[in-house]
């Protein structure tokens, strides 16, 4: 696609998802957590903050979501930049929105911006371990790091079908690292709604994108891991794509809305304690399936 | 090839972050003062076991992503491998758990 036609591509990728995002959240949940509305038409003065750390914080989890959308395909040449160790790359640059929050929330220099500084660091203590194994599941059948070598892996079936533990831990550790319900402590209400409620004017509008984007990337991935990324019948594939990451979307803020918002404390716990040795099991079922025979070959 | 994947992606982050400069320079609302106390005060950092055991677990996820992809061409050593690897840390995630390290304190 070229470097130009990449890049374009990764824009035209995130500015659609985040605007569709946008619409899909406002319509099917409440405006708490990350969701809440943010002061656009303002600028906000604080006597605390740190002149570059502050507004450092929505431009590093906006640069986190862009770069993160280069490698979600939408076909098998559509896509900004199909990099060979795509998967690994998505989960690292990802974290950037929580570099992002922690920056914007310690530079703010209120109490609750700086106690969500505190709990996002604890949501990603308790998210990425479990995320990763859920990833791992995948990559073992696919036997490939590159996104569109994963969706051209599941040509015969869908690896939702093949492991669907790992796709159950795919749900819940993508609300977790999405900061939807009931995941968003760092956002919550009893925070004053941390870092969101001290933010203004072009910074607001710029993790608004980051955080309709986030929640982009992390259900067009599961798409991608688990149900096929762009394969389908009659219609084009990046159709399929959009259809499969919505559905996907819609499906866990539905499951997210069905629970209490979880405390920082409890979700490490149910972190460590349930999801991590669960997502060993799977490895190690899927591992047992692929000796078995089962899978693409 | 390669050089050409990464400009891309390069090229995107440098978009982005001239489309932030410009909305920083272009949008000016009105300013409103907030009189909010300063942040030095005592925080409960309740996850510090937590953060340990984390470094321990992250660094093995960092071995497994290369392992899955060459899995399928190894096959039961690989599988053996890990089995072992797996079991080690289990030991040290139980061993975490019994002594209430898996507590918010």
């Amino acid at each position: 696609m070229g470097i130009i036609g990449g890049a374009l591509f990764t824009l035209l990728t995130l500015m659609v998802g985040a605007a569709l995002t946008f619409f899909l959240e406002r319509t099917l949940t409440p405006a708490v957590g990350a969701a809440q509305s943010l002061k656009l038409s303002k600028d906000l003065q604080l006597a605390h903050a740190d002149r570059w750390m502050y507004p450092a914080g929505p431009v590093s989890a906006l640069f986190g979501v862009t770069v993160a959308a280069a490698v979600l395909p939408f076909g098998p040449s559509l896509i900004g930049a199909d990099l060979g160790i795509g998967a690994f790359y998505f989960i690292v640059v990802v974290d950037f929105v929580v570099l992002g929050v922690a920056l914007g929330g310690w530079g703010a220099g209120t109490r609750d911006a700086v106690e969500g500084f505190y709990r996002i660091t604890a949501q990603l203590v308790s998210y990425v371990v479990p995320l990763g194994l859920a990833y791992v599941g995948a990559l073992m059948m696919a036997a490939s790091l590159s996104t569109t070598q994963i969706v051209q892996a599941q040509r015969d079936v869908w690896f939702i079908v093949l492991q669907p533990l790992g796709f159950i831990l795919y749900l819940v550790t993508g609300l977790m690292q999405a900061y939807r319900a009931p995941f968003y402590e760092p956002f919550s209400e009893h925070l004053g709604g941390g870092m969101l409620s001290v933010i203004g004017d072009w910074k607001a509008l710029a993790l608004r994108i980051a955080m309709a984007g986030l929640l982009f990337v992390v259900s067009a991935m599961g798409a991608v891991l688990y149900l096929g990324g762009w394969l389908g019948p009659w219609l084009p594939p990046p159709v399929w794509m959009l259809l499969k990451t919505f559905a996907l979307m819609a499906l866990m803020l539905w499951l997210g809305r069905r629970f209490q918002p979880l405390s920082t404390a409890q979700m490490l716990s149910l972190a460590w304690r349930i999801l991590i040795p669960t997502g060993l099991l799977n490895v190690l079922i899927v591992g047992g399936l692929i000796l078995a025979g089962v899978g693409p070959q | 090839m390669l050089l050409n994947l990464y400009s891309a992606v390069a090229l995107a982050a440098l978009l982005i972050f001239g489309l932030a400069l410009l909305a920083a320079a272009v949008w000016r609302p009105y300013v409103k003062k907030l009189n909010l106390p300063a942040a030095w005060k005592q925080y409960r950092f309740g996850f510090p076991t937590f953060a340990l055991i984390f470094l321990a677990f992250d660094m093995e996820m960092i071995f497994m992503y290369p392992w899955a992809v060459v899995f399928r061409s190894i096959g039961l050593e690989a599988f053996l491998d890990m089995l072992v690897f797996i079991a080690i840390l289990l030991a040290g995630l139980a061993y975490a758990w019994k002594m209430g390290g898996l507590e918010w304190e």
